[in-house]
């Protein structure tokens, strides 16, 4: 690849001014697992990458306020066996442990996966179920933006220059709820999902109390879909609301015909998968 | 019968240190110093005239010490049997993929960026992709100078199909009008790629008139004979040493970039290395051939076979020059082991702008027999019999005549078919959306040439000399208990010394199941030569008839004499012993290997998803001469069959490939298997002095046809093209709803 | 930079865009850990960094610096083969050997933080290094052999 030069700053405030200094001849890194990547295929060619690798204050996992911050740098695999996360956010620990291999799970970041935007990689899918946020910090301010709300497009998060996303929060779901993350990988278990759907519900009185839904490898960015959860919040949990809440996605998703299947097919299988998650969340058997 | 010829027990494998050590080199490895870095320049377009090429800015770029294109390679046209492909596109680009010109430089980086500064225009002519759109009247000639090429036949008139060939048994037209049962179907295979995971490398030194070469081929004599052709070389002057190959399974055996390395080198005064990566082997390497299978088949009621025509059609991409026989078999593996009296089988070979066809691991094999045993299993439904019953009914036994008439001696197919069935647990209750598919295949062990020598040395040391670049089966193993065997010594005694091309003229190398067959028999015949000398130069000194010698071990008994140890007689005379042989082994094998195989699916009608619950596959097998090695040829088979099923699929559009990295080619990983089950049939009957039959290239041919049979099975829908993926099922059940 | 490797450490002048991989193999003539798939699929290229395993031909040399390296040749012992690597030999774990680095140096990351893991377990781990020839079987009974050896006090 190109040479360029390699930077380590070791506090958020060097990483800032190495940025401000830089602009768009800049790229950050954490992991690398997607920046070397494009790097090696030329498809990404900075003349500067600063490495937040050194920068501790991105690092570490706590449980503050009935919420859990995840620090950007935290490795995916770290999340995956994080007794911590696994104790209050189940979901997180088991959709983490899906992407890709542990060799890579042992690199890529929770910050950089999600600024790299990828659609079809796991973990927004959880994140946007258990109605996680974005910490995005700047040299001169910080704001918060809900992980449905991040991705742009392809690739694309918004994140503007300048800033560093700088940790998760997940408010810590209602010990009530119950949650899944279904992988539809049909061709290999070493794979990008053809669709892949999380669901986290609650149920009071055989009323859908609360459900947040969300899909991944469905189109240019995650999708939460608020029309599955229209159908469901406040209705009474039967075969039929199930089924018809599932139907509602199949306007929700936007899927690219690919290898791993063609855009009717991912479609058709975002609702089969709906259906599934659903069932299992509220406990309806629809077979 | 005689007993079986003694063996030695199976020690590890010999290259095992190196390899779980790394220290073992592959030519990926191979570095010099000085040594520059070359890089390609790939045809985007499918077919095209190149109109203008200018290099001049590559040429000038920092670091770039030598750029080429076809006015610096010579002109001959190369390939293994048919001589259709130049070395760098002339005028013409024929596919998506076709190397145009080439450039050494001090770094891959430079070299790839100077590629990128190689100016190209194209005037796009038209193209054919497809089997029948280039067989259609209309369709541009793509070869109009076929008849010219050596090692072609020559054609009635110009067409893409540049190989034809019939084999016609009884009349099939009045059997098939006698018939109670007529089916015809057609079926489509895809391309797919080896997947080794060392790619072609090769380095080249020119150094005082010799050539020096490393790169990763199994057939190190024919690389040379190829090289030394399109060089204008003497084969005298290439000096091919050796590396440890990573992979092969059939898709090394073609130079490749080879001839474009030396090119380099000799252009650029400096050693030349080029490593292929993956976007140019999925885009650009020698893959499995696609090809269309139209079979139409006559039955009775009671389930005999009584007619069967078969049309092979092979995609061979733009060249047949990858081809070592410019056209690949299969075409009587969709008839199979079974008796019917009336068959035609048509093969032909159709050029397409698309990435030229090689070899992989039974090359037409595994396409032949998805046609063939998705067909009877159809056939066998539609009259309301059991699959295994109908098989069972039809399969050759020996002395009947196969439909492209040849004959088998000691046949075991009906006890192999039945053994998997038993282990398979075949008639046992089976719950809803569960199938069970059976299929069966063979392959005889092929034939080839081998040289094999085998010295004794002062102190007792036994060496056996071999040509052959063992491409990762254990070959060397398994010669070096063959010669232990006939010494009897332990295994550990013999060392194997590969010769680099020097060392022999003309050697088949490994592939076609060859390995077993002809270089053990090589290996054998050279310790029975060493044997023989021995003996002769005991007798000369000892001044005593020859048969009247013998010896056991180191221990050489003569009569009215204490024994002697042969290792001391020849450090006292400071003499080694060699046996030395070359054999050719032309003729079919009339001992062929049969599996039967049966796969056990789960297909959920919802998705269409395919779980193969478990696999079983059943050898006829005559003597197994290292178990562990055997067992590692089945399962490599059988996830090669399996991922050939369900996964595997070079995809092409408009002539370009597609899947171009491992994230898009997927082959199976060790989360994707069922459970195996292997039986094996041994018998006494086999080829060679050690009654074996080969084994390589027949776990993975049935696979595809068991998996769909399964299928069938399990939701009553067939998929005729492969790979079957969890769309296709799911839209053929659809179709059945609507 | 200065990068520790299978216990030796070295100070090296490379470019920023030099891969771990490549450093191991041209830099420090380690060509024992190969570049494969060359995008973090096959796990040809399967190093441990830090203790964890790693795809070094996505990593940038950069990254590791600093950091203890352990590559397949820092597996055996001055005088013996690792109980994995002699275990590979014993079951058939290889055939080519071009996966076989790498597939080690997987294979020791799991033993070293799971020491009797089931057949499951095996195959999850190492879902993420393929192989072409063996089918992996061999591979796996080739690791839960040498897992039943270690418990075994072998």
């Amino acid at each position: 690849m190109r040479d360029f030069a390699f930077h380590s700053p070791a506090t958020l405030t060097e990483a800032f001014e190495l940025l401000d200094q830089h602009g768009d001849d800049a790229r950050l890194i954490a992991g690398g697992t997607a920046v070397v990547l494009l790097m090696k295929q030329a498809l990404l060619q900075p003349d500067h990458l600063i490495s937040l690798d050194r920068v501790d204050a991105l690092r570490g996992m706590q449980l503050a306020d009935g919420e859990l911050h995840i620090g950007a740098l935290t490795r995916h695999r770290e999340v995956e066996t994080s007794e911590l996360v696994r104790e209050h956010a189940s979901l997180l620990a088991e959709v983490y442990g899906q992407v890709a291999s542990v060799r890579i799970r042992n690199a890529a970041t929770v910050g950089g996966g999600l600024a790299h935007a990828d659609p079809a990689q796991d973990p927004p899918a959880a994140l946007i179920a258990l109605g996680a946020r974005v910490r995005l910090d700047s040299r001169e301010s910080t704001r918060e933006v809900p992980v449905d709300e991040l991705f742009r497009d392809y690739y694309e998060a918004a994140i503007e220059p300048g800033e560093i996303l700088a940790e998760v929060i997940v408010p810590v779901p209602d010990p009530n709820s119950r949650s899944v993350y279904l992988k539809f990988l049909p061709r290999t278990q070493d794979d990008y999902a053809t669709i892949a759907v999380a669901v986290n519900g609650t149920t009071e009185g055989g009323l859908c109390h609360s459900v947040r839904v969300a899909l991944v490898a469905a189109g240019p960015t995650p999708v939460r879909a608020t029309e599955v959860e229209r159908h469901l919040v406040g209705q009474a949990i039967t075969v039929d609301t199930i089924r018809s809440a599932a139907e509602a996605v199949a306007d929700q998703v936007d899927p690219l015909d690919d290898f791993r299947g063609s855009a009717t097919y991912k479609r058709d299988m975002a609702v089969v998968f709906t259906r599934r998650a659903l069932a299992q969340v509220f406990e309806v058997d629809i077979s | 019968m005689t007993s079986l010829e003694p063996i030695g027990v199976a020690g590890p494998r010999i290259d095992g240190v190196a390899k779980v050590t790394g220290e073992a080199k592959y030519a990926v490895d191979q570095s010099l110093s000085g040594m520059l870095f070359g890089r390609l320049l790939h045809s985007s377009r499918p077919h095209a005239r190149i109109v203008r090429l200018d290099t001049s800015a590559a040429a000038a770029f920092p670091g770039v010490h030598a750029v080429i294109t076809s006015a610096d390679v010579g002109d001959h046209l190369y390939g293994r049997r048919i001589k259709d492909m130049p070395v760098l596109a002339r005028d013409l680009v024929r596919y998506v993929g076709e190397r145009i010109a080439a450039v050494a430089a001090d770094s891959e980086e430079i070299a790839r960026r100077a590629v990128d500064l190689i100016e190209v225009e194209y005037e796009d002519l038209p193209s054919v992709f497809s089997i029948d759109d280039a067989l259609a009247d209309s369709a541009p000639i793509l070869h109009p100078d076929y008849g010219t090429y050596p090692g072609s036949h020559p054609l009635d008139a110009p067409s893409n199909c540049y190989f034809e060939h019939t084999i016609n048994r009884g009349d099939i037209e009045s059997a098939f009008a006698e018939a109670d049962l007529v089916v015809e179907n057609t079926f489509e295979t895809a391309r797919v790629h080896q997947a080794y995971l060392e790619p072609h490398a090769s380095l080249v030194h020119l150094d005082r008139g010799r050539v020096h070469v490393w790169t990763n081929t199994k057939a190190p004599q024919a690389i040379r004979d190829v090289l030394a052709f399109t060089a204008d070389i003497s084969r005298d002057d290439i000096v091919l040493h050796r590396s440890t190959i990573g992979g092969d399974f059939g898709g090394k055996g073609t130079p490749l970039n080879l001839p474009i390395c030396y090119f380099l080198a000799r252009a650029a005064g400096q050693p030349v290395r080029m490593v292929a990566d993956y976007i140019e082997e999925f885009g650009a390497g020698s893959p499995r051939h696609a090809t269309l299978v139209h079979l139409k088949t006559g039955v009775m009621n009671d389930g005999t076979l009584v007619a069967h025509h078969v049309r092979f059609l092979v995609n061979s991409g733009a060249y047949a020059a990858y081809k070592p026989n410019g056209v690949i078999g299969g075409a009587p593996r969709a008839a199979g082991p079974y008796r019917v009296a009336n068959s035609r089988i048509e093969a032909r070979h159709v050029y397409t702008n698309t990435v030229p066809g090689g070899h992989m691991r039974s090359p037409g094999s595994p396409q032949a027999v998805f046609a063939l045993e998705s067909q009877l299993d159809e056939i066998a439904r539609r009259l309301d019999i059991d699959p295994l019953r109908f098989r069972l009914h039809n399969l050759v036994e020996d002395g009947d005549d196969t439909a492209w008439g040849e004959q088998f001696e000691h046949v075991r197919l009906k006890e192999t078919l039945e053994s998997a069935a038993e282990a398979a647990g075949y008639d046992s209750p089976k719950a809803p959306f569960i199938g069970r598919g059976i299929a069966i295949g063979d392959h005889g062990a092929g034939g080839g040439i081998g040289n094999a020598e085998v010295v004794l040395h002062p102190g007792g040391s036994i060496v056996l000399g071999t040509a052959i670049f063992d491409q990762g089966t254990g070959t060397y193993t398994t010669l070096q208990q063959v010669v232990a065997g006939q010494f009897r010594v332990p295994t550990d005694r013999v060392s194997i010394e590969v010769w680099d091309t020097d060392g022999t003229d003309n050697d088949s190398g490994i592939g076609g199941s060859r390995g077993t067959r002809v270089n053990t028999t090589a290996a054998y015949e050279a310790a029975q030569d060493a044997r023989r000398a021995l003996i002769a130069l005991v007798a000369e000194r000892f001044d005593q008839p020859e048969d009247q010698i013998e010896f056991e071990t180191d221990e050489v008994r003569i009569p009215g004499r204490d024994p002697i140890r042969w290792p001391d007689l020849l450090t006292e005379i400071e003499e080694p012993v060699t046996g030395r042989v070359h054999i050719e082994e032309r003729s079919p094998a009339r001992i062929t290997g049969f599996v039967a195989q049966i796969a056990e699916v789960a297909a959920a009608p919802e998705t269409g998803k395919v779980d193969v619950l478990r696999f079983t596959t059943a050898h006829d097998v005559g003597r197994v001469l290292n178990p562990v090695g055997h067992q590692g040829q089945i399962n490599g088979g059988v996830v090669q069959g399996i991922g050939y099923s369900l996964m595997e699929e070079l995809q092409v559009e408009d002539g370009r490939v597609t899947t171009l990295s491992f994230g898009d080619f997927k082959i199976p990983v060790a989360t994707d298997l069922p459970p195996l089950q292997t039986v094996l049939v041994e018998s006494e009957h086999g080829v060679g002095p050690y009654r074996i039959k080969g084994i390589g290239e027949t776990p993975n041919t049935p696979v595809a046809a068991a998996i769909a049979n399964a299928v069938c099975d399990a939701v009553g829908v067939r998929i005729f093209n492969l790979p079957i993926t969890s769309e296709k099922v799911h839209h053929a059940l659809h179709q059945r709803e609507n | 930079m200065r990068i520790t490797v299978n216990g030796t450490t070295h100070e090296l002048d490379v470019p920023a865009s030099r891969t771990l991989a490549e450093l191991l193999r041209t830099d420090l003539d380690l060509t024992g850990t190969k570049e494969s798939c060359a995008v973090g699929v096959c796990g040809a290229c399967t190093v441990l960094v830090a203790g964890r395993i790693v795809a070094s031909c996505i990593t940038l040399a950069a990254q590791a610096a600093d950091a203890n390296i352990v590559t397949v040749e820092g597996l055996a012992s001055e005088d013996r083969l690792h109980p994995l690597q002699q275990s590979f030999i014993d079951h058939g774990g290889f055939q080519c050997g071009i996966c076989t680095p790498g597939q080690l140096v997987a294979a020791k990351a799991l033993l070293d933080q799971n020491s009797t893991p089931t057949e499951d377990d095996i195959r999850e781990w190492m879902s993420g290094n393929l192989c072409r020839c063996t089918g992996y079987y061999q591979i796996v009974e080739s690791i839960a052999a040498a897992a039943a050896a270690a418990v075994l006090g072998d």
